[in-house]
């Protein structure tokens, strides 16, 4: 910088945007799929009428609400270079962690949501992170077993049966609509909003990213990466309870069979999101992307009357190819 | 067992045992290697007679790691040749070198820790097949008599993962038998062997001396060389400096042909004098490490700097980890400015003043996703508060500064690291740590793989730190470079500190002295 700093002084304006907007679409991978996701949108609008109205938009968005704060919590996870298997089958245990705090207990509907999440977040944070970040366990091995550990009291507490709700908070957070705009839809961007500011504008984010790109520096930059990890399964395990509870909004319900493999579409968004398996690379901005790229491609598709067979073949296509293109992307600006 | 008795090429040589070349097993003649810019072996003369144990001696840089690849058939030459057994040969991969029966037992385990003995002894392609795969029976049988050879204590059916250092040494000496090797290259194997392990290696490599087989033996440690030697070769800067009998040899001769000078008085200079000095700003009291360090205490007064000496392994590098909190010690403790540090508690050290640049600084210097502003404030900013956000733009200007201050070159402050070059990642180590406005700098290595302006830069930046009154504890195995920078010197020797050598009297002859056990 000493001997370029002169020069930049003069052509500091221009030169200096350049410089930021080259570094900004190097962190920010996801611009290819934004560019797809762009392309998508107005290929469908063209070959289906009903695909760019307001009712339909309502529907495709609230559609992704579940996979949208899954994969934000994955995202963070993944930033720290690791895993979590068990976000599926903890969405299940979050919808009967409300119907106890609700229905058994009695409790207020916002206080049993607000419980929930906090449920959600011990069970992310003191056995997932507690058993990775403190003992040392490999991720894969964790969050295999946990999956299976809380499928398993999903059954139990539930007997296999689906519980029914009623609460008009429930109502209002799966039905609702404010300035035109779902309630889901505003819940969706103030989570986003919330984990942009704590992964982009925190020391604890620079520690989630640290912990990820060179967990070795990190450590000895006094990062402490333990407390990192905890905190990063913890945040995973709060977004997916929430999750939980949009659920049973959606359906007015809760059942034992949700869950299942929304981790795989989650995965599929956090890497169409440009963050990388290994950590360090990526953000949430990405994931959102990643996320509304398949919620569109699969409105579109279904609205074109594809069977879902074929959307599931195209969908997946799609996300190799656009993994595909990013790797050599990354290549390239490497060599 | 041993090819060498039945060879073709063995017999004709026998038959001339009067002339000289007959009795050298191997012979290498103006050996030349470079590695780009360095010049490693300039001329290496090396003769090997048969059946002897042979040493190769020679400091840091000599060049004697890089003659072991070439014999090991690792790097091939650039100039000069290599006779074994009467005929020249041209090494350049393993595979021929150990096909004419050159086989090397190097630092680092080359087993399969959850294989058993018997498939270690008989890697890969060697066990002994049949038409419907491998006959288990007649490899296990195969190893078993070359195992038994070795009068080890242990199975061949035992998983290796489950003996002890010095009996996995064994099982690649064992390897190295059965692939029928007539020349055995030894690469510092007593390095993590206790004291009675080495004499039993010392005990075997004598029995298959006695069995006619040749070794060649790279060791540090004086009292070993005159233990197991029968002759040695001593190298300094690339070139074979002479040969001789060990018997014809001392310690302080070896040290001398080795550093080019003689031990003086100061290599009478007592232990632990500088942990009496006054009022200092790191204080270590017997600080251990299991396997690493015993018992060492120093301290650094403010301005002060002290260097540690040693040899690779000798637990230069495990003393600093301990000393800043990310090795724990099982006893000891360390205190800055009278105040004890907790072991683990990094953030809490760094803002107590300590900072540390690591050895290894391209794995555990940088995050290199991450930009050079939020590399430079990581340490300084290890203890606040982690939801609170760092002010950026006041840090952009902090980072400007420092960039300034250390000459980086970067296109922005907000530009990862990956893109910079090694020489300015390297800055921005130090430059993260000195922001960190540390009252103790521990270094481990501050110059390796640096070129030439860059180590002249790091040089002025330690002494700058020094005269703003900063102590630094540095680690290095460049004597020079401790010689240049340090008031005074610590010497360890198998993880303890053996020697307080005050600059001014100590030479480079005097470090040498003590860092291969001399007393």
């Amino acid at each position: 910088m000493t001997g370029v700093a002169e020069a930049q002084a003069q052509a500091e304006p221009l030169a200096r945007r350049g410089a930021r907007l080259r570094n900004w679409s190097a962190n920010n991978q996801f611009v290819g799929v934004l560019g797809l996701l762009v392309c998508l949108f107005v290929a469908f609008s063209f070959i289906e009428p009903r695909f760019f109205s307001a009712a339909n938009m309502r529907v495709m968005l609230t559609g992704v609400g579940i996979l949208w704060m899954i994969s934000l919590g994955l995202t963070v996870v993944m930033l720290t270079g690791g895993f979590d298997l068990s976000l599926g089958s903890m969405l299940g245990l979050s919808g009967f962690v409300f119907v106890g705090f609700y229905v058994k207990l009695g409790l207020p509907a916002l206080l049993a949501l607000v419980l929930t999440v906090i449920v959600g977040a011990i069970l992310g944070g003191a056995i997932n992170g507690f058993l990775i970040g403190k003992v040392g366990l490999p991720f894969l091995v964790v969050t295999i077993g946990t999956l299976s550990l809380f499928q398993g009291i999903t059954f139990l507490v539930s007997n296999g049966q689906t519980t029914s709700l009623t609460s008009s908070l429930l109502d209002t957070i799966g039905f609702g609509t404010k300035l035109g705009v779902p309630v889901t839809v505003w819940i969706m961007i103030g989570t986003l909003i919330v984990m942009m500011f704590v992964l982009r504008r925190t020391y604890f984010g620079r520690d989630v990213y640290a912990t990820g790109g060179n967990p070795k520096a990190a450590r000895l930059a006094g990062v402490n990466v333990t407390r990192t990890l905890i905190a990063a399964y913890a945040i995973a395990g709060g977004l997916v309870a929430l999750a939980g509870v949009l659920q049973n909004a959606f359906i007015s319900a809760a059942s034992p069979a949700g869950g299942g493999t929304i981790i795989f579409d989650a995965t599929a968004a956090v890497l169409l999101g440009g963050t990388v398996l290994g950590g360090g690379v990526g953000g949430v901005g990405g994931t959102v992307v990643g996320v509304l790229f398949l919620g569109v491609l699969q409105n579109g598709l279904s609205l074109a009357g594809l069977a879902s067979a074929w959307q599931q073949v195209i969908s997946g296509v799609i996300v190799i190819l656009a993994v595909l293109s990013q790797q050599l992307q990354r290549q390239r600006r490497r060599a | 067992m041993f090819a060498a008795s039945t060879s073709p090429a063995q017999a004709s040589a026998r038959t001339t045992l009067s002339s000289p070349v007959s009795d050298s097993l191997l012979s290498a003649t103006g050996v030349h290697k470079r590695f780009g810019g360095v010049h490693a072996l300039r001329g290496v003369d090396l003769t090997i007679r048969r059946g002897e144990v042979h040493s190769l001696v020679g400091a840091n840089g000599s060049g004697k790691s890089t003659l072991l690849n070439i014999l090991s058939g690792q790097v091939s030459p650039d100039a000069g040749t290599i006779t074994f057994d009467g005929a020249e040969i041209r090494l350049g991969d393993t595979a021929r070198a150990l096909a004419a029966g050159i086989a090397t037992v190097t630092q680092e385990t080359t087993l399969v820790p959850e294989l058993s003995v018997a498939e270690n002894i008989l890697l890969g392609p060697r066990k002994v097949r049949r038409w419907s795969g491998i006959d288990w029976r007649a490899t296990r049988r195969r190893a078993l008599e070359t195992w038994e050879l070795l009068g080890a204590e242990y199975s061949v059916d035992d998983q290796v993962s489950d003996l002890p250092p010095d009996q996995q040494q064994l099982v690649e000496i064992a390897r190295a038998i059965s692939m029928n090797a007539r020349l055995l290259l030894l690469d510092e194997p007593t390095s993590s062997l206790t004291e009675t392990e080495v004499e039993s290696l010392f005990e075997l490599v004598r029995s298959l001396k006695s069995r006619g087989l040749t070794t060649i033996f790279v060791s540090h440690r004086m009292n070993e060389l005159f233990a197991l030697a029968d002759r040695i070769t001593i190298l300094r800067d690339g070139r074979t400096v002479e040969a001789g009998e060990i018997a014809d040899y001392d310690a302080e001769r070896i040290i001398e042909r080795m550093v080019g000078g003689v031990p003086t008085a100061a290599a009478a200079g007592g232990v632990a004098s500088a942990a009496d000095e006054a009022a200092p700003v790191l204080r270590v009291r017997n600080l251990s490490v299991p396997g690493h360090v015993r018992d060492a205490s120093l301290a650094v007064a403010a301005g002060q700097s002290v260097g540690l000496a040693g040899l690779t392994g000798s637990g230069r590098a495990e003393l600093l980890d301990a000393v800043f909190g990310v090795r724990r010690p099982d006893g000891g403790t360390v205190e800055l400015d009278g105040v004890e540090l907790r072991p683990g508690q990094i953030s809490e050290s760094i803002g107590r003043g300590l900072a540390y640049v690591p050895g290894d600084r391209k794995n555990a210097g940088l995050v290199l996703g991450m930009t050079v502003t939020e590399n430079l404030m990581m340490a300084t900013t290890s203890g606040s508060l982690r939801l609170s956000s760092p002010a950026r733009t006041r840090e952009r200007v902090e980072a400007r500064t420092l960039a300034r201050e250390f000459g980086i070159v970067a296109a922005s402050p907000d530009v990862a690291c990956a893109t910079l070059s090694g020489g300015n990642q390297q800055k921005v180590v130090l430059a993260k740590w000195m922001c960190s406005s540390p009252r103790i700098l521990l270094l481990d290595e501050p110059t390796r793989g640096v070129d030439i302006g860059a180590k002249r830069e790091i040089y002025r930046l330690l002494a700058e730190a020094r005269a703003r009154g900063i102590g630094i504890l540095v680690s290095s195995s460049e004597t020079e470079e401790l010689l240049a920078l340090c008031d005074r010197i610590l010497v360890m020797f198998r993880g303890e500190i053996v020697a307080s050598l005050d600059t001014a009297e100590a030479t480079e002859a005097d470090l040498a002295h003590f860092a291969m056990g001399g007393r």
